[in-house]
């Protein structure tokens, strides 16, 4: 439909990463997929406020910055990114723009999990074939298309068959300079019966512009368990775009919560299928933005069987002259009978520059349905600020404690006590400069 | 239980005929040829083809819109008719010389206009294939200053008064199909109410699309004073006819300080047969500007009608303190396709409004709502509510929604639910149980559904409106 019209940034992208590298000669899944996913580059072009789907979220700065990719990081990390590091979680993989660095990173001891690097994964496993680029579209989206053609390495979760992980897998992104693109790649195989938890948080050692394009690919087998916790606090100048597709089987259980703390623009794309009977879903989420930070959320949950449930809840609180951006949609495919679903979406603002899009959506195709959604925008109530003070707290006192409460709510869902202190602290400080 | 009721769902359209009566029939196509003759056979001035023109330069540079969620052929804008009415006999003086084929139309349909009109002492401007042909109560209207009459007549004798408010709430350039209606616009009607004064009975047009292959492409505009209010009711069928028919109407209501409108409508075009052949396609532009301060404007619709509804009647609130309102229930079966919805534009301060949309969908239709709350920087302490339930009767249907909340000041509350129900087994086994059959169970359930639009519905609409939605709807659950 649209014209084919040569998108400059994209061109520039991909001239400075042919430069980087050698030709290929193997003809692995790999650099076929890579092969398609280039050409798929080619035909797509940047999304404009003009595309429904990125209406509200202008990405045109982007353009100006055409970063190469991240070249292998030189720079040893400092202790004080140790603070990131969670006591849980004895499994931790650290990259640094993008390149694993395994002088940072513990696997466990233990064998039950296979946790490695794609570059190590391809040459002796068909894990990648199975498993890699089929859910992660590329055919219609440029930044997984750029994602998949680009990726330098991932890390690839394996949890076998009947296995209940018990320590969180610890997936720590460091952005140590600034100017660069890095293209994060993830995948997790949860077998039938398997549980585990997966981290994946995204930092930053700099406050300069970059732009992080990462892409996530979960898949759920009958009976698994994946808790799915997703942390971006970023450069206050960053990008972050990224994705994430999940597919849930009969009888599994995928629940997420994404934080969107930092960047200044940040979009996160998930997709979730409840592709077999008894299938469940609850995604959570939480924006704390301010000064002129934008933090897009669209989330799609596709109910495609019969019996399955999912809940949502997501929340942005706006300060200065942020802009939250929420589009969530649900969709109950015909035949999918007895679907439970149901969607809140609440907005605070804090201020009156502040702004708010939310657009949450419904498409029903089966009758024997449970479906509900609901969207509030507001400020904080006068009566319970007004409770507090008649208790003898200050204005400004009670303000930030009824913001930190209403954040609160997603933060208490995250079910690894040490992350969820962190996370607590970090809001709580984040609030009390309001 | 399925197989007694699913004849009621197939009743055929009841007001399905064409009335035989000679039609003065311009010549397929639009151009600005077409355009001068339209003008011309109305005796406009100068200035108003001038208007029409300068629409139809802004439509022809316009793109056919493609996000709405409805499907349909596409339409051929030069096979259309853009004028026909009724050959003048001669000027009327009563209602007695009205055309006997016209009256027995109405009474086919159940609408005695005389008797009608006598009995809800109601004023009927009736419209027949775009002209207006009797006017009654002008009189008592005129007494208290009001002005209802056509909009062609008002261009005659109230010039000033169209050319102050014609466009400013819809502009010509709007979307496509506003431009294409301000460049054809036929006829249509005109109201104004001047300052203080309540407007002493329900007033109502009566819209039907006659001569086939001819798009209705009517006009209305509503002007309350200060202090002003009126309720005005719209109601429509259409005869049955297998090619699609076209209808782009554009509604403009403006109300200024402490004026108050209501505008209500009861849609039940032809809506193709069971299959999804012919139908009307309203696509339809309604508007209101609240203007001035406290003042209100509130808009309910029960469409039932039509192969494709895509409409969203708006109110554009930019008086401090005025007040938004939007009751709607949209049923569809068969194959027909509704994207509608309301938009809530706050732009002054303490702004309220409220929206409450039902949507039916049976048989293999779909049914979106489709809406916008739009907070601007200056709307301080504006409220909105908005809650939109949808119903599916059967496994093909469809039920969509499509809020859009954009809200850029922080002392603003806004509130949007949203749910999707049947018909349960339970619930009709409870009203079996008290000896309640299937048939009426669902036609109660249903009514209860849509109880709190209803509710807002003038009387003798609300009794149109409860008979329309049974027999559309009973039998099709099964």
């Amino acid at each position: 439909m649209n014209m084919i019209i040569k998108d400059d940034y994209l061109d520039k992208l991909i001239a400075s990463w042919k430069k980087e590298i050698s030709p290929v000669h193997s003809v692995s899944y790999l650099d076929q997929l890579k092969a398609d996913a280039l050409n798929c580059v080619e035909s797509l072009r940047l999304p404009t406020i003009r595309d429904e789907e990125w209406r509200f979220t202008d990405i045109s700065s982007l353009r100006a910055t055409p970063f190469p990719r991240a070249s292998a990081a030189t720079l040893p990390v400092s202790d004080n990114q140790a603070d990131t590091f969670l006591d849980e979680a004895v499994c931790k993989l650290v990259f640094i723009d993008g390149r694993y660095v395994p002088g940072l990173s513990v696997q466990t001891a233990d064998n039950s999990i296979t946790v490695s690097s794609l570059s190590g994964l391809t040459g002796t496993s068909s894990v990648a074939e199975q498993y890699l680029g089929r859910l992660a579209d590329f055919q219609e989206n440029v930044f997984v298309a750029l994602n998949t053609a680009l990726m330098h390495e991932g890390v690839c979760v394996i949890v076998p068959a009947d296995v209940a992980v018990k320590v969180p897998v610890h997936i720590l992104y460091i952005s140590s300079r600034k100017e660069v693109t890095v293209y994060p790649r993830c995948l997790v195989v949860a077998e039938s019966g398997a549980s585990v938890t997966v981290i994946e948080e995204y930092v930053a050692l700099h406050e300069g512009v970059s732009l992080t394009n990462s892409v996530t690919e979960m898949y759920l087998k009958d009976s698994a368990r994946v808790n799915h916790i997703r942390v971006q606090r970023e450069s206050p100048q960053a990008f972050h775009i990224a994705n994430s597709s999940a597919l849930v089987a009969k009888s599994a259980q995928y629940d997420s919560i994404s934080l969107a703390l930092g960047a200044h623009i940040s979009r996160f794309d998930q997709k979730i299928t409840l592709a077999g009977e008894n299938a469940g879903c609850e995604v959570d989420g939480l924006a704390l933005i301010a000064g002129r930070q934008l933090a897009d959320t669209h989330t799609f949950i596709d109910h495609a069987n019969p019996h399955c449930r999912s809940r949502q809840l997501h929340k942005c609180i706006m300060d200065d002259s942020a802009h939250g951006v929420f589009s969530g949609k649900i969709m109950v495919r015909p035949h999918a009978q007895l679907t439970d679903a149901r969607q809140l979406n609440r907005n605070l603002l804090l201020s009156d520059r502040a702004r708010v899009d939310t657009k949450p959506q419904l498409e029903i195709f089966a009758d024997d349905v449970k479906c509900a959604h609901g969207a509030t925008v507001g400020q904080l109530d006068r009566e319970s600020l007004f409770y507090l003070q008649s208790r003898g707290l200050t204005e400004t006192v009670a303000r930030n404690l009824l913001t930190y409460a209403f954040g609160g709510e997603v933060i208490s869902r995250v079910t690894v006590p040490s992350l969820r202190q962190h996370l607590e602290q970090y809001i709580l400080a984040r609030t009390r400069i309001s | 239980m399925s197989a007694a009721l699913q004849h009621l769902v197939n009743q055929p359209y009841k007001h399905g005929f064409v009335t035989d009566i000679e039609a003065d029939i311009a010549p397929k196509g639009l151009n600005e040829d077409i355009i001068r003759l339209i003008s011309s056979k109305k005796n406009e001035p100068e200035w108003l083809l001038a208007f029409r023109l300068e629409a139809y330069r802004k439509w022809l540079d316009m793109v056919e819109p493609a996000w709405q969620n409805v499907k349909y052929p596409k339409i051929d804008f030069q096979d259309i008719s853009y004028y026909s009415a009724p050959k003048p006999k001669k000027k009327l003086a009563s209602m007695d010389e009205v055309d006997p084929e016209l009256l027995r139309t109405f009474e086919k349909l159940g609408v005695p206009m005389h008797e009608r009109a006598a009995l809800a002492g109601v004023a009927v401007d009736v419209i027949f294939d775009s002209v207006s042909v009797a006017t009654t109560y002008k009189e008592k209207l005129a007494e208290v200053g009001i002005i209802f009459c056509s909009i062609s007549e008002a261009v005659h004798k109230y010039p000033e008064l169209i050319k102050q408010y014609l466009g400013t709430v819809v502009p010509p350039g709007d979307n496509y199909y506003a431009a294409l209606n301000s460049a054809v616009f036929t006829d249509g009607s005109f109201c104004f109410i001047p300052r203080g004064v309540k407007c002493p009975m329900d007033l109502s047009t009566y819209f039907r699309i006659n001569t086939e292959e001819s798009g209705q492409f009517e006009r209305t505009l509503i002007i309350a004073e200060a202090g002003a209010s009126v309720s005005y009711l719209e109601g429509c069928t259409a005869p049955r006819f297998d090619t699609n028919q076209l209808h782009a109407a554009v509604v403009e209501l403006v109300a200024l300080d402490d004026a108050d409108i209501k505008y209500s409508t009861v849609q039940n075009w032809y809506a193709g047969d069971e299959n999804g052949v012919g139908g009307i396609y309203n696509f339809v532009t309604k508007r209101g500007l609240a203007k001035g301060r406290n003042s209100r404007i509130s808009w309910t619709q029960v469409e039932t009608g039509s192969a494709i509804t895509w409409k969203y009647p708006s109110c554009i609130l930019r008086g401090e303190n005025s007040v938004g309102e939007f009751y709607s229930v949209a049923v569809t079966n068969h194959h027909q396709q509704a994207d509608t919805g309301t938009k809530m534009i706050h732009i002054g301060p303490n702004t309220r409004s409220t929206i409450v949309s039902k949507g039916i969908s049976a048989g293999q239709s779909n049914s979106s709502y489709r809406g916008l709350v739009r907070i601007a920087p200056t709307a301080r302490n504006a409220r909105n509510y908005s809650q939109c339930d949808s119903m599916l009767i059967g496994s093909q249907c469809g039920a969509h929604t499509f809020p859009y909340i954009q809200v850029q000041n922080s002392s603003a509350q806004v509130e949007h639910e949203a749910s999707t129900s049947k018909i349960g087994e339970d619930q009709l086994f409870y009203f079996a149980q008290r000896g309640i059959g299937a048939e009426e169970a669902v036609s109660m359930i249903i009514n209860g559904f849509c109880k709190e639009v209803f509710q807002q519905l003038p009387l003798e609409f609300a009794v149109e409106a409860t008979k329309l939605l049974s027999f559309k709807l009973e039998g099709s659950v099964g």
